[in-house]
């Protein structure tokens, strides 16, 4: 439906009504294109005038879409006018309708009004990020920067999530303030993101940037740069902080590895009591070792070749160095068949401790455990994200210690027809600080794509002294 | 016509309000607990969310008790689709009713006693016909265990649904030529199953003529003729066997839990068989893991006819898309075609196809 570009009367609205196949829910559907079209209040107000005078009430549907064109056009008296009706129509009323008023009154010259409404709903439920988002804006819109940051640390209490435009306001809006208790709470927000492994997108980068440049009487000089593979900023040669885990974690996850990903519920799930225990007694005596080789993965590199041959070839790359080499498989290997000929299988047990899963079992839990129990120098090649396995890890602390020992410790091979390897991350990929230098890897575009992608740009920030 | 007033709207809100105001004047308290859900969910029912129009003091509990916002969401939808389908059965059988009404009426006008050479089988004869089948099968019929452990795995809408399909493939032996003598095993008094079966029996539970047990098969049967059915299985099923003893796992399972059954297996160390899905069937979508009452209509059809045909006749049709007549390399071609037509992309029923079809090394 086209709505009418001018307020209309009793008798053309009931036409129009007449006229739509579902009257029933005519005015829903007309003040929805209403809203699309960012048709005029007064038309919509002639629509309800028309519905109330006909019924002798108007609908919380209708009157949340009427406030919905309201609070896109800022018409701040008709949301108070839209409030006052409600609240004495309903005892309470639902999270959308808080939501548009909340959003509607913060972006006005009434916005204390919202802060008032947001206590109102937090009587009911827990509000919404956007209601707290509006309110936090407002606040830090209106340099209230103590109440925006009371606002935000409850929102934190309460577990809803800010969003990455509240954490980005709060830097807008402090630009060129002083104050030692504004920047140890912005300096909060910053290791908000270091905890929870979030990368500020670009214009959430500048935001940071500007707001540490306009700090006064402190030199701050930020540079845009890209991390040399051996961790070194090539700005202010600070190196970053290694990917290696502390031993406490370290020891923490390769426990949380046994216990979630290889038992998980129920051992036999993944393998089998006697296979673990076969297994745990040839790492044990053979440990430790450099790189740990998932076979079947390997060998699927390239189509064109027999799978014992590609794996051959990984082996033959890897084994430089004296490296000790463990190559992870299933029984089925050792068949002699087209895709495994027995002479070459041979070969690579010469160069190689194999170790062979039954056909039923998982081979990825032995590779992490083989891995990680080998220590921190041990890597391992997989193409696999090893995500299944992740997910399987119970708390979300855990699943980060996860991600980021992978970074450090997975080698995956590019499809390209030279053998050549990706090296693992020797730094760690987070935002990091000394004091006086900060770096915050930052992503190009708003969405981050996959979990296991990390940004390879940096803002460099230091202290001139 | 004339001048519009606007804000007339305003106005009539307003009076309608002033009448209702004086009659509720203490009004202002603070609601709690119940009331003030049930309060909420009137808004959200205003608001147009799909939430049910009445809905019960438990109900309202279990609505208050979901963990997050999406899992009160779900919940309220579908107590909502739940009052719909009741709303619109019982229309049916009232329309029903009448028609049946008028029926008679007419039949009563012309009032004349058909005469019929055969007797009326009435249900409840078919019902003696029935028992007296499946009572012969508990002496002498082929075992089919359902494994009733799973309770710990199952949330308790899906322990429900177990038992709902338990209830119809219960009915479906019954009603067989020669039905398989059912055995519950493992099954505990004081389970969740037990009250969901109570729930739909009622008195008939005690008269059923399965087996219920709590022992678990591999001490009532010998180990070596046990087959647990289930799609994790490496090995597929080639022909139905009658001397073997075959186990279903009495599981619902909504979240896709890989390799529940499987595991059990290989604790006992029993043999495991799957179905040959894709060997008879061009696969299309959904999991290989089919509902209780197919299984059951599939065994009986194996077991009377020994066709794979006929049996996977009960496959949803939405699952596959036909049956497998043609070699591999063809059959790769058509079903490219297939989703090439129905998705408009390419590359995605390859990557099903290297699904459904995996290399040699996984099938191994």
């Amino acid at each position: 439906v086209q709505p009418p570009e001018k307020p209309l009367q009793a008798e053309e609205w009931n036409k129009l009504r007449e006229e739509f196949q579902l009257p029933e829910i005519f005015e829903e559907v007309m003040l929805k294109s209403m809203i699309r079209c960012n048709s005029p209040v007064d038309v919509a107000k002639s629509l309800l005038t028309h519905v109330a005078k006909r019924n002798g009430d108007i609908a919380y549907n209708v009157l949340v879409k009427y406030l919905t064109l309201c609070v896109q056009q800022g018409q701040v008296s008709e949301i108070r006018d839209v409030y006052d009706i409600m609240k004495a129509r309903f005892k309470i009323l639902e999270s959308g309708a808080y939501n548009l008023l909340v959003k509607g009154l913060s972006n006005s010259d009434q916005w204390r009004m919202a802060l008032d409404l947001l206590e109102e709903v937090k009587k009911i439920m827990i509000p919404s990020r956007t209601c707290y988002e509006s309110c936090i804006k407002a606040a830090s819109r209106h340099q209230e920067m103590k109440l925006a940051f009371e606002l935000y640390n409850e929102m934190l209490a309460k577990d809803v999530v800010p969003t990455l435009g509240v954490l980005q306001s709060f830097f807008d809006f402090s630009r060129g303030v002083k104050g030692a208790e504004l920047q140890k709470e912005l300096f909060g927000i910053l290791l908000y993101l270091r905890e929870n492994q979030i990368y500020p997108h670009k214009t959430f980068m500048r935001s940071i940037k500007l707001w540490f440049e306009s700090i006064p009487g402190e030199n701050w000089k930020g540079r845009l740069t890209k991390i040399k593979d051996s961790g070194q900023c090539p700005v202010c040669n600070h190196q970053l902080e290694d990917s290696n885990l502390t031993e406490e974690e370290y020891s923490n996850l390769s426990e949380r590895v046994i216990r979630d990903v290889i038992h998980g519920d129920d051992t036999f799930r993944k393998t089998s009591p006697e296979e673990l225990e076969a297994f745990q007694t040839f790492v044990e005596s053979r440990l430790p070792f450099d790189i740990v080789i998932d076979g079947l993965n390997v060998s699927h590199i390239k189509s064109r070749k027999m799978q014992c041959e590609n794996l051959f070839d990984a082996i033959n790359c890897l084994a430089k160095d004296n490296a000790r080499l463990l190559v992870l498989g299933r029984k089925h290997m050792l068949t002699n068949s087209s895709n495994w000929k027995r002479e070459i299988m041979k070969e690579m047990q010469n160069k190689a401790d194999f170790f062979f899963a039954e056909n039923i079992s998982e081979d990825d839990p032995f590779l992490l455990y083989a891995t990680l129990r080998s220590g921190k120098h041990c890597r391992f090649v997989s193409r696999d994200f090893l995500r299944d396995h992740k997910a399987c890890l119970s708390d979300s602390l855990t699943r980060h210690l996860f991600r980021k020992w992978q970074r450090g410790h997975q080698i995956s091979k590019s499809l390209s027809s030279v053998f050549s390897q990706q090296p693992a991350f020797r730094y760690d990929c987070v935002v990091q600080t000394t004091g006086d230098t900060w770096h915050i890897p930052y992503k190009d575009v708003f969405e981050e794509k996959y979990s296991y992608q990390v940004p390879r740009k940096w803002l460099c920030m230091q202290k001139k002294l | 016509s004339g001048k519009l007033d606007l804000d007339e709207w305003k106005k009539v809100m307003r009076s309608g309000l002033q009448e209702e105001l004086s009659e509720t004047v203490s009004e202002p308290e603070e609601l709690s607990g119940l009331a003030a859900a049930r309060e909420t969910l009137e808004m959200w029912r205003l608001a147009g969310r799909a939430v049910p129009e009445s809905i019960s003091e438990d109900q309202l509990k279990t609505f208050m008790e979901c963990p997050s916002k999406s899992a009160k969401k779900k919940y309220l939808k579908y107590l909502h689709l739940k009052e719909l389908y009741k709303k619109s059965e019982k229309r049916k059988m009232d329309e029903k009713r009448e028609r049946r009404q008028e029926a008679r009426d007419e039949a009563a006008q012309t009032a004349e006693t058909k005469k019929s050479p055969f007797v009326c089988l009435w249900s409840s004869t078919m019902d003696r016909a029935y028992s007296w089948r499946a009572a012969q099968s508990m002496v002498f019929g082929q075992p089919l265990v359902f494994d009733m452990s799973y309770e710990k795995e199952m949330s308790a809408r899906e322990v429900a649904n177990t038992v709902t399909q338990m209830v119809l493939s219960e009915s479906c032996n019954r009603r067989a030529a020669d039905p398989f003598h059912i055995h519950l095993c493992n099954f505990r008094e004081d389970s969740l199953y037990h009250r969901e079966f109570t729930r739909h029996y009622r008195g008939a539970w005690d008269k059923l003529l399965v087996t219920v047990t709590e022992q678990c098969y591999t001490d009532i049967f010998p180990k070596d003729k046990l087959v647990y059915l289930t799609a994790d299985s490496p090995k597929v099923m080639k022909t139905f066997e009658h001397d073997k003893i075959y186990i279903v796992g009495s599981m619902v399972d909504r979240s896709i839990k890989t390799g529940v059954s499987l595991a059990r297996a290989k604790r006992l160390g029993l043999e495991t068989a799957a179905l040959p899905l894709d060997k008879y069937l061009l696969w299309s979508t959904g999991a290989k893991n089919l509902t209780l009452d197919q299984m059951m209509r599939i065994l009986l059809t194996l077991k009377d006819t020994a066709d794979w045909k006929k049996a996977l006749e009960f496959v949803p049709k939405r699952k596959y898309c036909g049956f497998v007549n043609k070699p591999r390399k063809e059959l790769k071609k058509t079903l490219d075609l297939i989703n090439t037509l129905k998705l408009g992309k390419r590359c995605e029923g390859e990557k099903q196809f290297a699904k459904t079809y995996p290399k040699k090394y996984k099938l191994k």
